[in-house]
């Protein structure tokens, strides 16, 4: 058992009471498939924690992203669905709504991102072991 | 917003821009975050690796598909996608134990392990298992390996990201799939400590 398993606990519990008060969604939604849902997921709470925005106004405009959504759901060619983007959306809606944040800065910041490798610094394979510690005889 | 579907990149890439500018406009901190992630690191990852694990250990079949491509074989299981392109599974035997780290930075099998924990980020780790990895498991770790086994540390790079396959703990034999997957611990999958003993 971790030393701060219970202040952890604590923490899981004050975020669960915000979550709780969200559109449900489907069941078992709430769950995490990618690595950015949990990243996303962890920057709304951190902003609103920070004190940028309501947690109303966050959760309005979860609402308003899903009810959009599901409008365009009549059109076969609508995009599937994915709680947590429309989490991000939510979550840019309010910064940009507050001014904090810039479509265009985003869009421009996200060309550099895909533009940029991934661990650009450490892109080659390494095929045998880096280290071998052998038998103690 | 764009009328095309985006794709699992693509949207990975602006939540890490959007964190970026957040960030550098003081809205929040890195360690903010890091620290809610930490909270639910558990819930995205180290489950879906138990489950691979599980499977090799009752289908020697799967279990050679998984040493011989385990992008491939992972995919069987629905897994897959960033950092998890290239996917090379090592396996723990009586004589060779494997553990992974990424010298360089924290690259690292997210979609069968989740989230990397902090220590293995951590410069501390990165550096000492390579240099002596016995000493590190054991004084880390509380693993102590027998002297008779070979330690191979597998470096991790974006191209190619190895997991460990642990061996199958002693006292399993009758358990079903998913009890055997209840026993897949992360750390056993990274290296670090054994495959959890079945509750006596």
């Amino acid at each position: 058992m971790r030393p701060d398993a219970t202040e952890l606990g604590e923490a899981r519990r004050r975020v669960e009471a915000l979550v709780t008060q969200l559109p449900a969604g489907r069941p078992g939604e709430h769950a995490f498939n990618e690595p950015w849902e949990i990243r996303a997921f962890a920057m709304a709470v951190a902003a609103y924690n920070n004190g940028q925005y309501e947690w109303s106004e966050f959760q309005l405009s979860l609402i308003e992203s899903i009810r959009q959504w599901e409008q365009r759901g009549k059109d076969p060619d609508a995009e599937p669905w994915s709680y947590y983007e429309h989490w991000l959306t939510a979550l840019e809606t309010v910064l940009a709504g507050s001014g904090l944040l810039s479509e265009s800065l985003l869009d421009e910041r996200t060309k550099a991102v895909l533009a940029t490798p991934r661990d650009a610094s450490h892109q080659h394979a390494h095929r045998e072991p880096v280290a071998v510690d052998p038998p103690v005889r | 917003m764009s009328e095309h579907v985006r794709t699992q990149e693509e949207i990975a890439a602006r939540v890490k821009a959007l964190e970026s500018i957040l960030i550098e406009k003081g809205i929040m901190t890195t360690a903010a975050v890091d620290r809610l992630v930490e909270i639910y690191e558990n819930e995205v990852g180290p489950q879906l690796g138990a489950k691979v694990v599980a499977r090799a250990w009752t289908d020697p079949e799967f279990k050679q598909k998984l040493l011989a491509d385990a992008t491939r074989a992972c995919a069987e299981f629905g897994i897959g996608g960033l950092q998890g392109e290239d996917m090379v599974v090592v396996e723990n035997t009586a004589d060779v134990h494997n553990v992974i780290v990424c010298t360089l930075c924290s690259c690292y099998p997210w979609p069968v392990l989740g989230l990397p924990p902090n220590w293995y980020k951590e410069p501390a780790y990165r550096s000492r298992i390579v240099r002596e990895p016995r000493k590190v498991l054991s004084e880390d770790f509380g693993y102590n390996l027998p002297d008779s086994v070979e330690v191979r540390v597998w470096d991790s790079s974006s191209e190619m990201r190895y997991w460990v396959l642990p061996r199958r703990p002693e006292g399993s034999d009758g358990l079903s799939e998913a009890e055997l997957a209840d026993l897949v611990i992360r750390d056993s999958m990274i290296g670090v400590g054994p495959a959890a003993s079945p509750a006596s």
